[in-house]
């Protein structure tokens, strides 16, 4: 009898002990496992110009890819840059396939809960883009009609939230602008820069109508990472700061977009 | 029709095209040796073997391939399994095909002219000797069509692997359309792209098919 509850405290205690050290497991931050591998993975969409989009060789670059370039620099690892349909991003991410997201991403409350964000890495307008002979005038005519967002995005969420609006969502800005051509959408929303830069290329006559400051006029833009890394945010973050200050940010910006967009 | 910009992207879509073609050989092989086995427990005589297998079959062909491939791929890490995105594509495809691809290979078996198994058994043949001397080399005959069939579906449902970022040829498509505004040009020649990878499966099958199913 004593040597059975002997046995018994000490097969409890083993399991106990071996619950404790799983338990207690130390997260290693993010930030050592990209200077042990000398290499950071950054995701974009890699299908909007001009902040992700390919060039004549195949190869993704723009704003976002040049940002990300330059910030691997200064944390001196290397960088692959992984394209990945926006709205699986943020997915990707929290099953660790790459370790930050530069996708011109919004930062929201609701996007909070789920990852860190590092930035604002630059400031963009919410635009809302109607044909030329469009009936719809003012912001306030925007109601009861049918308006294309990117799947998943920030104004897919807000076109949602107004609640008079019928929504339609797309994987991208170039099937957006043919089906507003074609009359499927009275109305576009996104961001002002890739809708400047798509119709000087495909030459569509359209109107843009800003919004009131209180419906999004300005956004920030950050780099979004997995919660409980503050070493590697601050690193990132400081890394933001310096090329703010030094000049790097502001050539980068004048390049892909013409305008510092900070 | 900007054919500069064809000539300038081909290459490009050749690229692409290579790993959709690696993705759908690789994911046809997994997919024909799961579905080997989930034969073999389909038609066991172990009642666990049998509802096992219809169970898989249920559920790979019930529910969309899109949903399987997130499962794997966003999914796995929760579960302890982390995939590259090739990988989790060539998984899920082939884990998904293989559902098909039984009830191909059993449609054959079964169709095989019942005679012939009588005949075998009466003979003294055993069940899995029946099977493998008698109706499997008939089968094999019946087979080839529905295969070919399960292979093109393969092949047009790799561009979901798009969605957890492989750069494929469907992929490729949709990030050239974005930098150059020109939808129809580059959907064409990814559409020209997939036609003759569904005409190589299509000559391979009629190959085979006169080669040993001649009537």
């Amino acid at each position: 009898m004593l040597i059975k509850k002997l046995k018994d405290f000490i097969v409890t205690s083993t399991v106990l002990a071996g619950a404790l050290v799983f338990t207690s497991a130390v997260h290693a931050d993010d930030l050592k496992s990209i200077k042990d591998a000398q290499e950071i993975r950054i995701a974009m969409s890699g299908q909007y110009v001009p902040f992700s989009f390919v060039n004549e060789n195949n190869k993704v670059v723009g704003f976002d890819a040049s940002i990300s370039e330059a910030l691997a620099e200064r944390m001196g690892v290397k960088v692959t840059i992984i394209t990945t349909p926006f709205d699986g991003i943020i997915a990707g991410l929290l099953a660790k396939k790459y370790d930050a997201i530069i996708a011109s991403m919004t930062i929201t409350p609701e996007r909070q809960r789920a990852v860190d964000f590092v930035g604002p890495y630059y400031h963009a307008g919410r635009t809302i883009v109607v044909k030329d002979n469009s009936s719809i005038k003012s912001f306030d005519d925007l109601k009861d009609v049918t308006v294309g967002v990117t799947l998943g995005d920030a104004h897919d969420k807000w076109a949602r939230a107004r609640g008079n609006l019928k929504v339609r969502s797309y994987k991208g800005l170039q099937e957006m602008l043919v089906d507003l051509d074609a009359g499927r959408i009275d109305a576009l929303v996104m961001d002002s820069v890739p809708v400047l830069v798509a119709v000087k290329e495909t030459g569509q006559k359209v109107r843009i109508i800003t919004p009131p400051e209180s419906d999004g006029g300005i956004e920030g833009m950050g780099i979004a990472l997995r919660k409980n890394n503050p070493e590697l945010k601050a690193t990132m973050q400081k890394a933001l700061e310096e090329m703010l200050a030094d000049g790097t940010y502001e050539k980068i910006s004048m390049k892909w977009i013409g305008n510092d967009i900070r | 029709m900007d054919l500069t910009l064809i000539q300038r992207t081909f290459p490009f879509f050749l690229e692409a095209s290579w790993i959709t073609v690696q993705i759908s050989v690789l994911a046809l092989l997994l997919g024909f040796l799961v579905a080997i086995v989930l034969v073999a427990a389909r038609l066991s005589t172990f009642l666990i073997f049998r509802s096992l297998a219809r169970i898989y079959i249920s559920v790979f062909r019930g529910t969309p391939c899109l949903v399987q491939l997130f499962i794997i791929y966003f999914g796995g890490p929760q579960v302890g399994l982390e995939l590259e995105p090739f990988a989790a594509g060539v998984i899920g495809l082939g884990l998904n095909i293989a559902a098909y691809m039984a009830e191909s290979i059993r449609g054959a078996i079964i169709n095989v002219d019942p005679g012939q198994e009588e005949a075998a058994r009466s003979i003294g043949f055993g069940r899995g000797q029946t099977l493998w001397l008698i109706k499997l080399p008939q089968a094999a005959k019946l087979m080839i069509r529905p295969l070919g069939v399960n292979a093109v579906a393969l092949i047009k449902g790799s561009a979901l692997v798009s969605t957890i970022s492989v750069v494929e040829l469907s992929y490729t498509a949709q990030r050239f359309i974005s930098s150059t505004y020109k939808p129809f040009e580059i959907f064409m020649v990814s559409a020209l792209l997939y036609i003759v990878m569904v005409y190589s499966v299509r000559f391979i099958v009629d190959y085979l098919d006169n080669r040993f199913a001649a009537r």
